[in-house]
């Protein structure tokens, strides 16, 4: 590991996204303002439809900003894995000719993702002031919870990267993929809402909402129901983790294998 | 001689290598197209022997040349030198760190500028961002584009992007050289500059592989060369031997 973490290759990763953001604004007259624009104007979609229409989040305090923070984490999850799933193609040009370490090209989209995770907590931080959301002490543990996020992220972001070169369907099926997990996921909705609780559970097995509901506990509300009440402290609450780990190291090692034959098969 | 001492004087080992490509006869790309084959029986595909039978060693501060026909294996035996490709069978040990470029401009981007392509390109050839601030004014003063450095670089013609790519490409500070059909393109007052690149690097002793059509060089620079024809080695050989050899393939 220590290898791959040379001063050059840090030097190329910082290059790399620093291309990635300059590109992505290219032609637009706001530029980077955009990346604080969209989450303030997702924040106004969301608060219109399920705060004032649908009046979801009744007996949740704060629920405008807890929505939002549940967006935020699911956006960047979607967001990373998207963008790296096409990164080794997309970057075909370089793969082709220059050795490199396959994975900066992974971890270069994988930055520009979380820099876009922060500029979006700073919104979602804003909104906690104006909304008078207390400030918990539980908050520190948010870091390790992005942290949990971005591991996750990076274990499928491997994977995908590595199968789109072989089989572009792996495009459209994570589409559907994440369209699924969008909606099973208590992103929109209150978990309260579901009623049964063997549901309940079983959604909490998912990482990406076991997350979701964790950060919305230590940040906004303990009013959340998360795996550790929800589990009493059982063993099942250890599962995200464990599936976290699982897809972590199933995407490196995948990745590992094909990489050498990138070069050929893009 | 003991081993140790032959292995130190030694730049790059190549035995016994071959490489296939797979060439699917209906390219499945795709989950549907997979499985289809895979139930089918006949998941058909070519394979392409490219190379057979290489072994060469080229010596610290050898000015290696190497020679063939389009087609003939050359850039996917410097593409398996650089690593970008991994051999089927046999060995390649390369001792000491190699210019990873295969071609000029690798990662060059078309919406971005002249400066900003100089900061990533030299980033792909291991500079940071302090040592790249040092060396850009000689960069730009060698590519003689100073007026357009801040114009994105889809606004310059093929000859200044060329320029530029050459420029960069100089300042790698690695101990084997891979040059690639450099002189291709530009003016003649460039290619002398190439040439004086050339013979610098002749003059300090250093490691470089030259692949390029054009004998005059072969027989200007280099110590030795290889003629590949085939996906098989002819011969190495002297520079002038090369040459006719080369010259006579192509009859």
């Amino acid at each position: 590991m220590n290898r791959y973490i040379t001063k050059s290759n840090k030097a190329l990763l910082r290059e790399l996204v620093r291309t990635d953001f300059k590109l992505r604004y290219q032609g637009s007259i706001l530029g980077y303002a955009w990346s604080l624009l969209r989450p303030l104007l997702l924040f106004l979609i969301l608060y219109i439809v399920f705060v004032k229409f649908l009046k979801l989040g009744n007996g949740i305090p704060h629920y405008p900003v807890y929505l939002l923070l549940g967006m935020v984490i699911w956006n960047f999850f979607n967001e990373m894995t998207m963008q790296s799933l096409g990164s080794i193609v997309g970057r075909g040009d370089l793969i082709r000719k220059i050795k490199i370490p396959r994975a900066i090209i992974v971890l270069s989209s994988s930055v520009s993702a979380l820099i876009n995770l922060f500029l979006n907590l700073i919104v979602v931080s804003v909104f906690m002031f104006i909304n008078h959301v207390p400030i918990l002490g539980t908050i520190v543990v948010l870091p390790l919870l992005i942290l949990e996020a971005y591991l996750l992220a990076l274990g499928f972001s491997l994977f995908l990267s590595a199968a789109f070169v072989k089989f572009r369907d792996v495009g459209y099926i994570w589409e559907v993929i994440l369209q699924a997990g969008f909606y099973l996921t208590p992103i929109l909705y209150p978990l309260s809402r579901i009623t049964n609780l063997v549901f309940q559970k079983l959604i909490l097995l998912n990482p990406i909402a076991q997350i979701i509901q964790d950060a919305r506990f230590v940040t906004i509300t303990h009013q959340t129901i998360t795996g550790y009440s929800l589990f009493h402290r059982g063993w099942l609450d250890l599962v995200p983790f464990l599936l976290v780990g699982i897809v972590l190291l199933i995407g490196a090692v995948y990745f590992k294998r094909e990489s050498k034959y990138f070069a050929e098969n893009i | 001689m003991d081993d140790f001492e032959i292995d130190n004087n030694i730049a790059i080992r190549v035995v016994d290598v071959a490489k296939t490509f797979k060439l699917p006869h209906e390219k499945s790309n795709s989950l549907k197209g997979a499985f289809i084959n895979f139930y089918r029986h006949n998941r058909t595909y070519e394979k392409q022997q490219v190379l057979e039978n290489i072994s060469f060693e080229i010596k610290k501060g050898e000015f290696f040349g190497i020679v063939g026909r389009n087609g003939s294996g050359k850039s996917t035996l410097l593409k398996l030198l650089a690593g970008i490709y991994s051999p089927d069978s046999g060995i390649i040990q390369v001792n000491g760190k190699l210019t990873p470029f295969i071609e000029l401009g690798v990662g060059f981007n078309p919406e971005l500028t002249g400066r900003e392509n100089v900061y990533l390109n030299g980033a792909l050839l291991g500079f940071n961002r302090k040592e790249m601030e040092l060396m850009y004014p000689e960069v730009v003063e060698f590519a003689e584009i100073e007026r357009f450095m801040d114009q994105k670089l889809k606004n310059y013609s093929t000859g200044m992007q060329v320029r530029l790519a050459f420029s960069i490409a100089i300042r790698a500070q690695t101990e084997i050289l891979v040059l690639d059909e450099v002189l291709a393109v530009g003016d003649e007052a460039f290619q002398n500059k190439c040439l004086t690149y050339f013979t610098k690097l002749k003059q300090e002793h250093q490691t470089v592989i030259l692949v390029t059509h054009d004998m005059n060089n072969i027989t200007r620079f280099c110590d030795r060369a290889l003629v590949i024809d085939k996906s098989r080695i002819i011969k190495i050989t002297s520079p002038a031997e090369a040459a006719e050899i080369y010259t006579k393939l192509n009859q």
